[in-house]
């Protein structure tokens, strides 16, 4: 492993107190409804994920990540921009990512502006990702999913634009035009915060960070496949004359650390399974609304899902998925064996998985904190005293 | 999938419109009759088989739709008439009858609003386009893909031979898939037309409006709108029926042919 590694927490904050039947209802997204939200926990919630998102910050972590999601109890961070704003001022070290609001969402402008904000309330810690959003945020907001790949292109290329050169500028796109493209205030890093792609290793995503030199975080696809777009954003980068750096590759990581492995597995299994039977769930039109996936992509997915069909089961998520349960030994050499194949030193740890109560997420950041993050680095900058020797 | 989607009678040709492959499909002799097709035509063009005792029925595949190839530049209805005045150039046919059924619907009325001197008659069958004031209104969208069938007819069976034994069939759902982007391209921002209505005054041939009363789809209800724009209209509805009125009753196919002859 190259470089020092790197560690993020990312949080999701679901709203976990899902009605007694909730199983009868097909998705906990999109037509979910929204009287099973009870704004008193909503507040509880909000404290608590808050407090742990700075705790993050104190055990050590590098990097705090929120994401947005519409309709749903799957996350309560519809405005990712405004949980960042809440805790910049209680988080002295960490970097803030969001990643990201899908800037074909949202006025371009207003989210460069948005971002300009974070980064300069948090003296230049600002890293954004840029993800097109799931099918399910296009059944959510006014936006057509069958021109979401055009209107996101525009968007960035607007908020680049907007960032990276003088204002006031004009803009002529097919969906917006700008006559006064001049956004106050300017990002604090220069020429702008760290960009990421997130997606779901759709070509045309990967080919897109290959071409603007950034990095790419694939989320919920399977091992093998997390390989196979890291070897080719590095390859299709290189054709755009950009070298791909380590930490520009984040590696999502589902972490629990216990005493014991058997501990670990105890302790997490449950929460995992909330998240994939019961926070994840929806229906497979709200997953692909028409025009947002090619028909091949929806073919091989909708016989993926076939092949899945049934309940949570660790053993195959485990074995599918990026997952490190156990002892912090476990974790580190399971980190570090990943950051090897992988080619990254970045890890970004979903380390509050699900329903988990606080005080699980409390002990499993302390020990990721005390004596997982340490290590990995150890390693990593004794690996590199060996490279230069 | 049992049935023979378009019966031998149809001939096939390709036309190329401003560089889309679009499928033609016409039986018959006599005058022109130009069919304009819904959301899907996977339901096939048997019921069409009787006007072409009397008529030459075309029926070109929206690009998009069908057999016709995509064209993503095409996002919005009036692309789509700019496609046909092209295709009917192709065809050599300047003068014709116009059946427009659902979206298809839609765009006949809107091809016959700015391109009137061209309809010598005009059929709408259960067009889409108007905004209803009750759920549904006519939005596709709302609808679960493997729904849709069941909703489109008031008696299953008529439907059942054009639809895969199997409801996740991939190559039916990719179809279907792919059809729903070029709908969205179209319809997913706004599922109808707000301008319409204030031009529908232009409709001056004769028009007759066809229903099914147990529509699901763009309920019947909505055939007032069109008739207090269209008040010259004919209109005629037809009972156990739904959406697919042509489809299920043999009697709507022949009122269209006698209000076309």
């Amino acid at each position: 492993m190259r470089g020092t590694a790197r560690f993020d927490f990312m949080h999701f904050m679901p709203y976990i107190h899902l009605p007694e039947n909730h199983k009868e209802f097909h998705s906990v997204w999109v037509d979910f409804p929204n009287k099973y939200y009870s704004p008193q926990r909503g507040h509880e919630l909000y404290e608590r994920y808050l407090a742990e998102l700075i705790l993050a910050d104190k055990v050590g972590f590098d990097a705090i990540v929120v994401n947005e999601h519409h309709n749903t109890a799957y996350s309560m961070m519809a405005a990712p921009n405004l949980i960042a704003a809440a805790v910049i001022p209680q988080i002295k070290n960490a970097k803030i990512c969001v990643w990201g609001t899908p800037p074909n969402l949202e006025y371009p402008n207003r989210l460069a502006e948005e971002y300009a904000m974070l980064d300069v309330l948090s003296q230049g810690r600002l890293e954004v990702a840029f993800p097109l959003g799931t099918g399910m945020e296009y059944w959510a907001n006014p936006i057509s999913p069958a021109s979401a790949r055009q209107r996101y292109r525009e968007s960035i290329d607007i908020i680049l634009q907007g960032w990276t050169q003088d204002g006031p500028t004009t803009y002529y796109g097919d969906f917006y035009t700008y006559r006064y493209l001049n956004p106050w205030p300017r990002p604090y890093q220069k020429p702008h915060p760290a960009c990421y792609i997130v997606g779901t290793g759709s070509p045309e995503t990967v080919e897109l960070a290959a071409k603007l030199g950034f990095g790419y975080s694939a989320v919920f696809v399977t091992k093998q496949r997390a390989l196979e777009l890291n070897q080719q954003l590095r390859r299709s980068a290189a054709e755009h004359g950009h070298q791909i750096r380590p930490e520009q590759l984040p590696l999502q990581i589902i972490t629990y650390v216990a005493e014991t492995k058997e501990k670990a597995e105890q302790e997490a299994i449950e929460h995992m399974r909330f998240f994939f039977e019961d926070a994840l769930r929806t229906t497979p039109n709200f997953l692909a609304p028409p025009g947002y996936l090619s028909v091949n992509e929806l073919k091989k997915r909708a016989a993926l899902a076939d092949k899945l069909h049934g309940g949570f089961n660790f053993e195959a998520v485990n074995e599918a998925f990026f997952v490190a349960v156990g002892t912090a030994d476990q974790v580190v050499e399971q980190l570090q064996e990943w950051g090897e194949t992988m080619g990254t030193n970045h890890f970004n740890l979903l380390a509050a998985i699900g329903n988990m109560p606080h005080w699980k997420v409390v002990k499993n950041l302390t020990l990721i904190g005390q004596d997982v993050i340490p290590r990995v680095r150890a390693h990593a900058t004794a690996e590199r005293r060996v490279a230069a020797e | 999938m049992a049935a023979i989607l378009f019966p031998s009678q149809f001939k096939r040709e390709t036309h190329v419109v401003n560089g889309v492959n679009t499928i033609v499909l016409s039986a018959g002799s006599g005058p022109p009759l130009v069919f304009m097709h819904g959301a899907g035509i996977w339901h096939g063009l048997n019921f069409a088989l009787p006007w072409t005792q009397k008529f030459r029925v075309i029926v070109p595949f929206h690009p998009g739709l069908g057999e016709a190839d995509d064209d993503p530049a095409m996002t919005d209805l009036h692309d789509y008439v700019m496609h046909y005045l092209d295709l009917f150039d192709a065809l050599g046919i300047d003068k014709f009858r116009l059946v427009g059924f659902s979206l298809g619907g839609w765009l006949a009325a809107k091809f016959a609003v700015e391109h009137g001197h061209r309809v010598e008659r005009l059929v709408l069958v259960g067009p889409a386009g108007l905004r209803g004031k009750e759920r549904p209104k006519g939005d596709l969208f709302l609808l679960p893909p493997e729904q849709i069938p069941s909703l489109l007819v008031s008696n299953f069976d008529v439907i059942k031979p054009y639809l895969p034994s199997d409801p996740k069939d991939l190559d039916f759902v990719g179809a279907r898939y792919r059809e729903g982007g070029t709908l969205a391209r179209l319809l997913w921002e706004r599922p109808y037309d707000t301008k319409l209505p204030r031009y529908l005054h232009r409709l001056t041939m004769p028009t007759l409006l066809v229903w099914g009363e147990d529509d699901k789809l763009v309920p019947v209800q909505n055939a007032e709108f069109w008739r207090h724009h269209v008040p010259r209209a004919e209109f005629q509805t037809f009972k156990g029926a739904g959406h697919l009125v042509l489809d299920e009753k043999r009697e709507a196919v022949d009122a269209v042919q006698r209000f076309l002859s």
